[in-house]
């Protein structure tokens, strides 16, 4: 495959797709939220008018370079997971850049934007920093572990990691689902994604009402702009992610859509029933049933 | 050429103590130079007899004596083994007496002619082939060594020489009555008259033959019936202790030896059996021992106890037995010769107060020489012999016997390594004066040791293939150590770069990759030497025997030379960790672990050489005798080196405390010495159709445990350094693993991991350790807001940790996606699942040492630091632009790895098109990646710049603190225990249980060493028992067994 310029402004195109509907996304998902808390809640279009705000603030001050890439690097980890992530089954336009790496690349890339961001945050030299770094990272380490039983049992029962190939399996109706033909390995995927996704109870990382005291505030203005521009982003492709290697994954953009915030409402709805974990009770929940689960997956599929 | 009879060493050793004792009190002076000349005659006697037996000038002579033929006279016999028995007799009896030369000076003729009647007494008993003759001569030699023993002053040396006395009393009658009984079955006692005899010495006069050899072997000190013994090294003059150790029991080996003609096999066999018995039991005891002399006294019973057992092996271990015994034998004499010498000069009795010989680099150089020579450490004659010895026994499938050698072995070891680095170590006292006359003989038996060993080495079989350039080159390093650093700094690299000269060129392609981290990589980490000023004593030819021994290793290519080049490695490597300020203990443990290792190697070549002929090391891939057992020792050897869970507790503390620019050599570098050893068992194993597949299974399990343990070990530590460290275990295990897997792609994965964990622990330790050395802490919550002082640091650590995270664009993802395809294809999924999850948890202390040292709040105390030095930085960037070009074109490596691999491992290969890698399950193209992510990143970061417009950096405090600017660095340096929830978590899993294992089993050993010690009462009566007793209850046992 070339880097042909069509090829990258329709690239571009998705990816302004993306932010659109990642926008609209968070938006509805925060007046959910609200509603079930009994309040009217923002307008939908709301995160357009946080965002314009933040990019057109003019007050603007650094700790350092590491501080100043951090967001950089964050929004390169969302929009870099977009690139190498086949959107579109079946679409030439929509594959993006996925065939410069298989499934193990997009699980791994995922790191970039965190520990860029990790970092920069830390020359904030914000003590709230490092706690949420700290408490992102141990409680990632288990969220990990059944999804990645989870990804070992699919590349077992599908016989690769590609996820264009992946998604192709699973053509041909609801009965060619990941999410029919190995329900183990979606339980445990669909438990870590309560983890990755960070909202209750597993919101310690970002405690909403703690945390942005300190490194939210430390970036403000364009650094917060390129965050939530990233926010948006990243929770449309990774919730595509799931889509791909669980739901069958998308033929057009409508379906993309729906599944995308059903798989995202997923994590909200349980957010909103559930209250907080603190960090060693998370960390230990994911080695608990839903690891369980994903030993099932693999031994399903031996 | 006229020979000497050998009949004048009597004549004229009983002539000048004639006319020594006519000299009397008057003219001391001259009965010593006297003595000394008659020392001299018999050394040049039996030197002359030794060169012209040895050229085959001259044959083998009797010697009769009063002219008459036995049996009616008595008869010497000078052989090549005589020869060579009296020669060291004689020299150290000569050089004794010059190291003893005040002493015997002050006391008068009288010692000295007891002196001189010992040494003689010495020589007949080797020569003379008459029964009672021998007796009367051993004696003879009894008398006067007891009455050397009470020259010394003192309450103790008095108590001594008459348990002496008491003990040689019992064994006298003894050997009398088996004399006796010899003449009444026999009617004669010429040895050889009665050897001639032997099928009636089975019968009824089994007993004479029994009493006899007994009454030898008594002399000789068996476990645990030598009490007496102990206490006479311990306080005789520390001359005569050496006396007792090399030449008295020298002489009486050979007396044993040449009395084996007349036991018969069965009595061989127990003879062999006490030996081992005392070998391991008096080495146990010696663990616990505190002064100097008693565990010289200790190991010197022990080493003679391995003499006899190897006599009574003699049978089974062929041609080899008197090469063998050379070797272990010269070892021992001049060892423990020239250790009770130093003992003499140091007069220090506490083991811990060695130190002092620091004052003295030549003595504790000397000192070590002899330390390691006993340990049997090459190029020493006694590694050659305990090599023979445990390849000929081997090969007779004795493996209990060799087995027992080598626990014997270890044992001492422990006491002797960790008496050299409390010498190495601890604060130096005062070095009382040191005696020209003293100092002289230590240095020859020093440079006899290295002649010896040579000499011994080249007869060994395929011991000519030793490649000694290394060791010329830290030979030469020793010479110039006053020069200073830089330039020995500069001869060290050039030396490394000859020796990756000569290996690179041609080298087959796996080899290639661990010639280039061994010389390569020994080249970049020698470069921040040129920061040291000063001499930094000591540390070249440490640092260029381990990258020597590396050499060799790669150009191995039989077991000899590989275990050679293992060991001189390891102990190079040894000298390099113990250098740190904290490194005693830690040094130590490394060295015990790599010992056991290194023994369970040798074992396991032992069991390889069963059946086969030569010492290829391709015979590896054809053991007959219980192979899976053999390759299990040697993977189980390697993996001490590579510090596999169970193993590994040595690891943090040696690579934690070494010295800055040592712990990138032994970490990036050194463990591959372990993977090395590892991928050619794996492949002489047979590859990918192999017939162990449970081994490496097992392996596998132990390399993702590993991992887990080691990666969770680093998360939790204050330290950086053995933040670090624990962290290499950690991949280690990864490595572990993936060559467990043993196809293609598993293979593919370990020498990536291999190449990447080479260079990015390069780099951490290199920048960890320049920032410890700038700051003078290893804590690094007292570190803090670096990025400020130390950018060029900052960005290599980035590298660094962006690698070993294995994080997408660096080679360190490369890793990651061969390893996830060759986990899925093996079907290993369970033990890949927790390899990933080790892999997340690198990222808390990857996130740990970075934010701790680097970004949060920078430390009053460290505003004026400056940037690492330019030689520490030189190297790191250099590893960067590795691991940026691995990164962007793996394929340039593993390209040719593949096709290098595919003889063994045909199947599922790597297939590239273009930069593109396919595998059965996916693709994955690092150049697109690299360009595509490059691309967006810089992108953005313009994005970010046209939107932010001016950003202005603002001062440290200045943050969202509640409107407060916490002026205190440390109140909001988050950083220590920053970890306590996941501790409170998963901590569990790294509770020192490894650990408490280890320290139980050395309890243990230690435990029993002091309750078996306890026979040892001091008493005279008690020890007049055990003789009695230990005859008594051999004889039962031989008795019933026939």
């Amino acid at each position: 495959m070339e880097f042909t310029v069509s090829k990258i402004l329709w690239t571009l195109l998705g990816l302004f797709i993306v932010l659109n509907w990642g926008l609209i996304m968070g938006g509805t998902m925060r007046k959910i939220v609200a509603r079930v808390g009994k309040r009217y809640g923002i307008p939908i279009y709301q995160p357009y008018i946080d965002l314009v705000k933040n990019y057109s603030v003019r007050s603007q001050i650094t700790h350092g370079v590491m501080f100043y890439l951090g967001p950089v690097f964050r929004l390169s980890g969302g929009v870099g997971i977009f690139l190498f992530l086949p959107l579109i089954f079946g679409s030439d336009h929509w594959s993006n850049f996925s065939f410069s790496g298989d499934l193990i690349l997009i699980l791994y890339f995922q790191f970039f934007g965190m520990l860029g961001m990790a970092l920069g945050a830390g020359e904030g030299g914000h003590p709230y920093s490092a706690i949420g770094v700290s408490r992102g990272l141990s409680q990632f380490t288990t969220i990990e572990v059944p999804m990645t039983l989870a990804v070992i049992s699919l590349a077992v029962q599908y016989n690769t990691l590609s996820i264009s190939e992946i998604v192709a399996a699973q053509q041909g109706g609801l009965a060619n689902w990941t999410m029919v033909t190995n329900p183990f390995a979606t339980v445990a995927a669909m438990l870590s994604l309560l983890g990755a996704f960070g909202h209750s109870p597993f919101d310690l990382v970002k405690a909403p009402n703690e945390i942005p005291i300190g490194p939210p505030t430390e970036y403000h203005a364009t650094y917060l702009g390129v965050l939530r521009t990233n926010a948006a982003i990243l929770h449309v492709v990774e919730a595509a992610l799931f889509m791909n290697l669980f739901f069958g994954g998308a033929t057009n953009w409508f379906e993309l859509i729906l599944k995308t915030f059903l798989i995202y409402f997923w994590s909200v709805f349980v957010g909103v029933v559930f209250p907080r974990f603190r960090i060693e009770q998370s960390v230990q929940w994911f080695l608990k049933i839903p690891l369980i689960l994903g030993i099932i997956a693999i031994i399903v599929v031996l | 050429m006229d020979f000497i009879s050998p009949i004048n060493v009597v004549a004229v050793s009983l002539g000048a103590a004639f006319f020594m004792g006519l000299l009397g009190k008057k003219a001391q002076t001259v009965s010593y130079i006297l003595l000394l000349g008659a020392l001299l005659f018999n050394t040049i006697v039996s030197g002359q007899w030794l060169y012209g037996l040895a050229t085959n000038i001259i044959d083998a002579q009797q010697v009769y004596t009063a002219g008459f033929r036995p049996p009616f006279s008595i008869n010497l016999l000078m052989g090549l083994d005589e020869a060579v028995i009296t020669t060291l007799v004689n020299i150290v009896g000569l050089l004794g007496a010059i190291y003893m030369a005040s002493g015997l000076h002050k006391k008068g003729s009288g010692s000295q002619v007891v002196y001189l009647v010992l040494i003689m007494s010495l020589n007949v008993i080797v020569l003379s082939r008459d029964l009672f003759n021998i007796f009367v001569f051993l004696e003879v030699g009894s008398i006067a060594t007891a009455g050397l023993i009470i020259m010394q002053k003192g309450i103790n040396a008095v108590s001594a020489g008459f348990k002496y006395m008491l003990a040689t009393g019992i064994i006298a009658s003894i050997m009398l009555i088996g004399v006796i009984f010899i003449y009444r079955f026999t009617g004669t006692l010429n040895l050889d008259f009665v050897m001639q005899s032997h099928p009636v010495l089975k019968q009824g006069a089994l007993i004479s033959s029994f009493l006899i050899l007994m009454a030898i072997l008594l002399e000789l000190k068996p476990f645990p019936a030598n009490g007496w013994a102990l206490d006479v090294y311990e306080s005789a003059h520390p001359g005569i202790s050496a006396m007792l150790s090399s030449a008295v029991a020298t002489a009486n080996l050979f007396v044993l030896y040449k009395f084996t003609g007349m036991a018969g096999e069965s009595l061989m066999y127990y003879i062999s059996l006490i030996g081992l018995v005392t070998f391991v039991g008096s080495n146990l005891l010696g663990i616990n021992q505190t002064n100097a002399r008693r565990m010289l006294g200790y190991s010197s019973i022990g080493q003679i106890g391995l003499l006899v057992a190897i006599i009574g092996l003699v049978p089974h271990s062929n041609a080899n037995f008197k090469l063998i015994f050379i070797g272990i034998l010269t070892g021992h004499y001049f060892a423990k010769a020239g250790l009770f010498w130093i003992a003499g000069i140091v007069k220090a009795q506490n083991i811990k107060e060695w130190s002092v010989l620091r004052n003295r680099p030549v003595l504790l150089f000397l000192f070590l020489t002899f330390v390691l020579a006993l340990t049997g450490f090459p190029p020493f004659p006694s590694f050659w012999g305990k090599w023979q010895l445990v390849m000929g026994l081997s090969q007779q499938g004795q493996i209990a016997a060799v087995i027992a050698i080598l626990v014997g072995s270890f044992f001492e070891v422990v006491y002797l390594l960790r008496w050299a680095g409390y010498s190495i170590k601890l604060e130096p006292g005062k070095l009382p004066e040191v005696k020209l006359s003293q100092f002289i003989p230590v240095i020859l038996f020093g440079l006899g040791i290295y002649a010896t060993g040579y000499f011994v080495s080249q007869a060994t079989n395929f011991g000519d293939t030793i490649n000694y350039i290394p060791l010329v080159v830290v030979a030469i390093l020793l010479v110039v150590d006053f020069l200073p650093a830089y330039i020995k700094n500069s001869l060290s690299i050039l030396a490394t770069g000859w020796f990756a000269y000569l290996l690179i060129p041609g080298q087959d392609t796996l080899k290639l990759v661990f010639t280039v981290i061994f010389l390569v990589g020994g080249i970049l980490t020698l470069i921040p030497g040129f920061h040291v000023k000063g001499k930094r004593a000591g540390f070249y030819p440490s640092a260029m025997l381990m990258f020597g021994g590396l050499a060799l290793l790669i150009e191995a290519e039989n077991m000899l030379q590989f275990f050679f080049a293992w060991e001189i490695m390891t102990l190079g490597s040894y000298f390099l960790i113990i250098r740190g300020k904290e490194s005693m203990v830690h040094a130590f443990s490394y060295m015990l672990f790599s010992v056991g290792g290194a023994y369970l190697i040798l074992l396991g070549f032992g069991m390889v050489s069963v059946g086969n002929t030569g010492l290829s090391l391709n015979l590896l891939s054809q053991i007959k005798f219980y192979p899976v057992l053999a390759m299990a020792l040697l993977a189980v050897g390697f993996m001490t080196k590579t510090a596999s869970l169970g193993l590994h507790i040595w690891l943090p503390g040696a690579h934690g405390e070494a010295e800055s620019d040592v712990s990138p050599m032994v970490s990036a570098i050194l463990l591959k010495a372990g993977v090395f050893g590892l991928v050619l068992l794996m492949l002489a194993a047979g590859g990918e159709y192999n017939n162990y597949q449970g081994l490496f299974y097992t392996l596998g399990w132990i390399g993702a445990l590993t991992a887990l343990v080691g990666n969770l070990g680093a998360v939790f530590q204050e330290d950086a350094k053995r933040l670090l460290a624990y962290s290499s275990i950690g991949q280690l295990g990864y490595i572990l693993f993936a060559f467990s897997i043993m196809s293609q792609l598993g293979w593919l994965t370990g020498f990536t991991y291999t190449i990447n964990h080479f260079m990015f622990k390069a780099i951490l330790f290199l920048s960890v350790g320049g920032i410890v050395m700038r700051l003078g802490t290893h804590n690094m919550y007292e570190m803090g807001g670096l990025i400020k002082k130390m950018p060029f640091s900052f960005i290599a650590v980035l590298i660094g940790i962006i690698t070993l995270a294995g994080i997408p664009p660096l080679s360190g993802f490369s890793g990651k996606w061969l390893f996830y395809n060759a986990v899925i294809m093996k079907g290993w999924y369970f033990q890949g699942a927790i390899i990933f999850f080790a892999g997340t948890i690198a990222f808390l202390y990857c996130f740990k040492l970075i934010y701790s040292i680097f970004l949060g709040q920078l430390k009053d105390n460290h505003r004026n630091v400056k940037e690492l030095p330019f030689w520490y930085l030189l190297p790191q960037y250099i590893l960067i632009l590795g691991i940026m070009v691995f990164s962007a074109k793996p394929d340039l490596i593993l390209k040719p790895l593949g096709t290098a691999l595919a003889a063994a491992f045909p199947s599922n290969p790597l297939i590239w098109e273009g930069t593109k890698a396919l595998s059965q399950l996916g693709y994955w193209d690092a150049t697109t990646i690299m360009i595509v992510i490059g691309t967006m990143f810089v992108i953005l970061l313009i994005w970010l710049m046209l939107m932010s417009r001016k950003a202005q950096n603002v001062k440290q405090f200045n943050i969202v603190y509640a409107g407060e600017r916490p002026e205190r660095p440390e109140l909001t340096h988050v950083s220590h225990n920053i970890y306590a929830g996941y501790n409170k978590a998963l901590g569990f899993l790294v509770a020192p249980g490894i650990t408490g294992f280890w320290n139980y089993a050395t309890n243990l050993v230690e435990s029993i060493g002091n309750f078996t010690r306890r026979i040892y009462s001091g008493n005279g009566q008690s020890y007049a028992i055990h003789l009695v007793s230990y005859i008594v209850v051999v004889f039962i046992i031989y008795i019933s067994s026939i």
